[in-house]
């Protein structure tokens, strides 16, 4: 009897993270398949799911007859420079705003949380403004700058839960060994929080990746866009070439997924951090 | 006396000076062109690059360069690189958009040197108008985009109809040709300028050409404005049910999947000669059918131009040069053909200028482009039409309040009459 109610759970739970993976995976499958398909495949009026055709032809235009893999060294280099330049400010302000005493400590957390929630659209001409004097339009380091200034608030409140789990006692204990603030975080802090250091590494890293708007205007010339922008220009306005676009797709999602694969358990566990105790 | 130190020390100030002094002087810095253009797909950039290698190797002082922008940011980069003093010499332009960066002062007068242009060139009449006002003309035409209606010779012949030339026609055809698996029409709704653009096409051949009266009110809120949304819902029923998500590429693609039996576009020959068939003799363009209130068909075309935004007569006179060298009409061919049979000439010489007629893909559909290049000499734009202009369009068509007033007649409903008058009441608001 428990041994049939048991069967039927599992089959139910099997069945349910089956479905899931096809809601989750048919998109991915779908935009992988399709840019393998010759032109006509691909807009067929009855949609084939496995490719009847087989080109590599969209791949080909899009590494070597434009300037996707300027897009993409472009996105990579902002994109890790905001994941390492978040991971160090956040750190940093996480340890100051949580383990340390000082007044106006929430106040300060508050701030922070309401810098997050501020539209981004409405920065987007004081802070052209402000790049430009300073020479930083159509620099990648204007993205970078921006993107920290995005990913580095909601990154300091998720790393909170984590500091909050370390108890004090190590750190007094590090105090009495003679070890100074910037040593306890480096050599306790951080090793014990690397889920949550790994959580923001990735949330930065997706943040840049994907960020469009800021990248549209900032950036001028060809040589400093980024893949968002790029791949949307590099499709067309009237004549879609529907290949080129889902070859784009495909490769633009790569490297998130592999850094999902490396280190997208410790996001999971990040984002839950504190959510029981 | 000096120790030698001192005197190496006075003979490299000399040096530094000298270079310093002279280098100016010697090696003059060339006059630099930046040109914004929203032509980004690859094949453009190169095609454009090819023609700036030429001008800049036979013209040494000037120094020409492009970066590719795109049309949906441009309408917020552009002020704000006026603003930050980072705006490029040259700006490619719709009508719409000119007012816009007028308004914020960068845009010169080049009525000068469209008069240079026109006496050896010869602009159609229409490629001026939409740029002249305010006693001025404020960018120089480069190019002409009309739509058509696109549909397949043999799909018709095996329907046993005729190409439509009024709306009774159109109608009948868009039922008999919608079978199982075809739709009769392409039409999109959704709330864009491919909607403007489809819905102004309706507007035009109903006779409600005119948006504004002689006065600068409105008068979009007419019978005739009406009746064009009326029979745009009439022909919305043979459209596919996600046609109201649709942008240009997507009509593109129901056209060459054989999806769809006619589409209304600038050109479908890119996408029919790379993604379907490709057979030149079976596809078939004629101009958009009209209603019993008007004569002759007509279409909404878009005449791009160039702004100059430097007021720096020396860079003034190389955006000048470079403009002229593209208009020449040995380049203006290849110029155009950047997107063959997409984009039309605005000179009666680049008309006929072999250089346009000699590209491959214009051959093989020279037929196609004879027809829309005769559509497109029945063009209009809203808000540019019988010899006014009217600035405040720019605040309509950045609404895409044309598209929103179709929306509440074909998906929400809404009685033509009422969507019109509410649309009416929307452009008010937006022009205020």
């Amino acid at each position: 009897m428990l041994d049939s109610w048991r069967l039927r759970r599992n089959l139910g739970l099997g069945l349910a993270v089956l479905l899931l993976m096809l809601v989750v995976i048919a998109p991915f499958y779908w935009i992988f398949s399709s840019s393998v398909k010759a032109p006509q495949e691909i807009i067929a009026q009855v949609p084939t799911l496995f490719p009847q055709s087989f080109t590599l032809q969209h791949y080909d235009n899009l590494l070597q007859s434009s300037a996707f893999p300027t897009y993409l060294v472009n996105s990579a280099i902002v994109a890790v420079l905001t994941m390492i330049i978040t991971i160090v400010l956040s750190s940093l302000a996480a340890y100051g705003l949580y383990r340390m005493r000082f007044p106006g400590s929430d106040f300060l957390f508050r701030i922070i949380l309401i810098t997050y929630a501020f539209p981004g659209i409405l920065l987007l001409v004081p802070l052209y403004e402000m790049l430009s004097s300073i020479g930083l339009i159509d620099t990648r380091w204007a993205l970078v700058i921006v993107n920290v200034t995005f990913a580095a608030p909601f990154a300091v409140w998720m790393l909170q839960a984590f500091f909050r789990s370390v108890p004090y006692e190590l750190e007094e204990a590090a105090a009495l060994d003679g070890a100074s603030r910037l040593r306890i975080m480096v050599r306790i802090m951080l090793p014990l929080t690397a889920p949550g250091i790994a959580s923001i590494a990735i949330y930065a890293f997706i943040t840049s990746w994907t960020e469009y708007m800021f990248a549209s205007i900032l950036i001028i010339s060809d040589a400093n866009r980024t893949v968002p922008v790029g791949l949307a220009g590099i499709i067309g306005q009237y004549q879609v070439d529907w290949g080129l676009l889902l070859a784009g797709a495909t490769v633009t999602t790569l490297p998130v997924l592999l850094l999902f694969g490396l280190v997208g358990r410790n996001f999971v566990d990040g984002l839950t951090a504190g959510a029981v105790k | 006396m000096r120790s030698p130190a001192s005197r190496l020390g006075f003979l490299l100030l000399i040096v530094v000076l000298v270079v310093a002094g002279i280098g100016p002087v010697a090696a003059q810095d060339p006059v630099e062109v930046m040109i914004w253009h929203m032509e980004q797909p690859t094949y453009r950039v190169e095609r454009l690059q090819e023609l700036i290698d030429e001008f800049n190797a036979a013209n040494p002082g000037i120094v020409v360069s492009q970066e590719p922008q795109n049309w949906g940011e441009i309408y917020t980069k552009a002020p704000a690189a006026v603003a930050a003093g980072n705006a490029p010499e040259i700006l490619f332009a719709i009508p719409d958009f000119t007012p816009i960066i007028r308004a914020v002062g960068a845009v010169q007068p080049v009525e000068d040197f469209v008069a240079q242009m026109d006496e050896a060139h010869t602009f159609f009449p229409a490629a001026l108008e939409s740029y002249s006002y305010d006693e001025h003309v404020w960018a120089v035409p480069m190019w002409n985009m009309a739509q058509s209606l696109w549909y397949r010779k043999s799909v018709f012949e095996a329907a046993g109809i005729e190409p439509p030339t009024t709306w009774d026609e159109w109608l009948a055809a868009a039922e008999a040709l919608t079978t199982d698996g075809q739709y009769g029409i392409g039409l999109p709704a959704n709330r864009n300028l491919y909607t403007d653009q489809t819905t102004y096409d309706f507007m035009i051949n109903a006779g409600a050409s005119e948006i504004y009266n002689e006065d600068g009110t409105l008068r979009f809120d007419n019978p005739a404005t009406v009746a064009a949304y009326d029979f745009y819902k009439q022909l919305y029923q043979y459209s596919p049910a996600d046609s109201s998500s649709w942008a240009w590429g997507e009509a593109e693609a129901c056209f060459a999947s054989r999806t769809c039996a006619m589409v209304l576009q600038f050109t479908v020959i890119s996408t029919y000669e790379t993604q379907a068939e490709g057979d030149a003799e079976d596809l078939g363009v004629i101009a958009i059918p009209h209603s019993d209130a008007v004569e002759e068909s007509g279409t909404i075309s878009y005449v791009n131009a160039a702004m100059i935004l430097t007021d720096d007569p020396a860079k003034q006179e190389a955006a000048y040069a470079f403009l002229s060298f593209l208009l020449e009409p040995e380049n203006y061919g290849r110029f155009l053909n950047m997107e063959p049979g997409l984009y039309l000439p605005v000179t009666e010489d680049g008309s006929t200028a072999e250089s346009y007629w000699q590209d491959p893909t214009v051959v093989k559909y020279q037929s196609q482009i004879e027809t829309m290049l005769e559509n497109s000499r029945n063009g209009m734009l809203f808000g540019f039409t019988g010899g006014h202009t009217f600035p405040t369009i720019a605040q309509i068509s950045a609404q895409n309040l044309l598209a929103q007033t179709l929306q509440s007649v074909v998906i929400e409903g809404v009685d033509p009459a009422e969507a019109v008058a509410a649309g009416q009441e929307a452009m008010i608001e937006a022009i205020e």
